[in-house]
């Protein structure tokens, strides 16, 4: 028996396809029972070897046998009144076929002689690439790549606003006896010594606040320090 | 002194061409140039094909390593065939394993009846298409173009520019065309000599693969 490749061809028709050119049959003619024998031989090859791909041809093979069939029976006539040949949709199928398999083999010399050619930036694109096994796993993406998205995650973690509620007790009131008792120690007293030691933003705020309110109160003045960005706060004795 | 169109432009265009790593198109090239030099410059696409064919006569002459090939909708700078098995050497891209023959004649059907739905497809090849067409996907061969008002709505295929760049098309009209049924069938003869070719070279293919597989299959018993 004549020993076939089975990726040799693409499919049913193709290898219809085979047998016609290589027994150099007649496509509008085409001796459906020899054909058909043949088909099955190599159907029952390949359902012994590869499941998924005999679907298509086992389809094929029942279409072969009912047109078969068919070719037994008187003929079949249409609309104008002429003889339907059960051969024309398969004959037309192979010739549609065949049309677009001779357009790929042009497009195979299109491919060899473009894979001469090389283009500006084509290191440069190649450099992204992985092996070509890994191709279908690793689409252009490289070991940086990963190390890159990893210490950028790793960055992120930092980033992210960790909101703690942490009671701080202390009111103004508190802050204001805390002042006036600095100040009975001193006379003058620089807002940044002041708040200097102050861990938290909130005690910074309350102590400001707190300034404003005694100076409201008319119990402190506020004056301009000698340093930079400060201010000097003395005590009002008005009782 | 006055330049003739011809010498002022053929620089800037090479130069445009060259600074491109993409095919740059004709109308890009014009659209600069008249951005720099006022909308009043008479410059036309046959303008730039003549500057083109003037450069090339001009790398030619010199035995420059590289010309100016129309391609994807432009222009782009490629190295000369002479040198493929060098510059293949550097590059990984070149020693990609080619297409296969289900992948070519999915390529083929999909570039002339685009855009085609996955059943038109299958009709006319006769046989399951979902892996070819994941592949092809993948390589950015194909895209999805959208889908047709038909019943069930199925995803229209249709050929990328990635594709035109692969076989070295300017645009889709320099496909090769189709013959007609009735032409195929006419000439047998001219069919017969290029399957000929076509088949001594797949035979030879076969062969090695075999040879292959049969030293494989040996070590194994």
């Amino acid at each position: 028996m004549y020993k076939i490749k089975l990726d040799q061809f693409e499919g049913p028709l193709d290898l219809l396809l085979f047998f016609i050119k290589r027994d150099e049959l007649n496509i509008y003619d085409i001796p459906i029972s020899r054909i058909t024998k043949e088909f099955l031989e190599y159907v029952n090859l390949i359902k012994l070897m590869d499941l998924e791909v005999a679907g298509d041809f086992i389809l094929m093979a029942s279409t072969l046998m009912h047109i078969k069939v068919r070719m037994l029976l008187p003929r079949e006539i249409d609309e104008q009144g002429e003889e339907i040949d059960p051969r024309a949709d398969l004959i037309r199928a192979l010739l549609e076929y065949k049309k677009y398999k001779e357009v790929a083999e042009d497009l195979t010399f299109f491919e060899s002689h473009q894979r001469k050619l090389s283009y500006r930036g084509n290191y440069s694109e190649d450099a992204a690439q992985a092996p070509p096994e890994y191709d279908v796993l690793l689409k252009n993406i490289s070991i940086y790549d990963l190390a890159k998205a990893f210490k950028k995650a790793i960055e992120g973690i930092k980033d992210v606003p960790v909101h703690e509620i942490k009671k701080i007790n202390i009111s103004i009131e508190e802050m204001i006896i805390y002042i006036l008792d600095r100040l009975k120690q001193m006379s003058e007293l620089h807002f940044l010594s002041l708040v200097h030691g102050m861990k938290e933003k909130i005690r910074v705020v309350l102590t400001f606040i707190a300034i404003l309110e005694l100076v409201k109160m008319q119990r402190i003045g506020i004056k301009e320090s000698t340093t930079f960005n400060d201010f000097v706060i003395y005590g009002v004795n008005n009782g | 002194m006055v330049l003739t169109m011809d010498n002022t432009y053929t620089s800037v265009i090479e130069a445009l061409i060259f600074s491109s790593d993409e095919p740059i198109s004709e109308m890009e090239i014009i659209r600069v140039i008249k951005g720099i030099d006022g909308e009043e410059i008479e410059l036309t696409s046959d303008d730039i094909q003549n500057s083109v064919e003037e450069l090339n006569k001009k790398y030619e002459s010199n035995n420059n390593s590289f010309k100016i090939i129309k391609i994807a909708n432009g222009y782009s700078f490629a190295t000369s065939e002479s040198n493929a098995k060098y510059v293949g050497y550097l590059s990984s891209e070149k020693t990609k394993r080619r297409l296969s023959q289900a992948a070519l004649e999915t390529l083929a059907i999909i570039a002339y009846k685009q855009p085609v739905t996955k059943p038109e497809l299958e009709q006319i090849r006769g046989v399951n298409s979902d892996y070819i067409l994941n592949t092809l996907l993948e390589k950015n061969l194909i895209t999805i173009t959208g889908r047709a008002e038909t019943i069930g709505r199925p995803l229209l295929y249709g050929t990328t520019i990635e594709f035109l760049k692969y076989f070295g098309l300017y645009n889709l009209s320099d496909l090769p065309k189709p013959r007609e049924i009735e032409e195929i069938m006419k000439d047998e003869d001219f069919i017969e000599q290029k399957n000929k070719i076509m088949m001594n070279l797949i035979e030879d293919n076969i062969e090695n693969e075999l040879k292959v597989s049969e030293s494989n299959n040996d070590e194994t018993e």
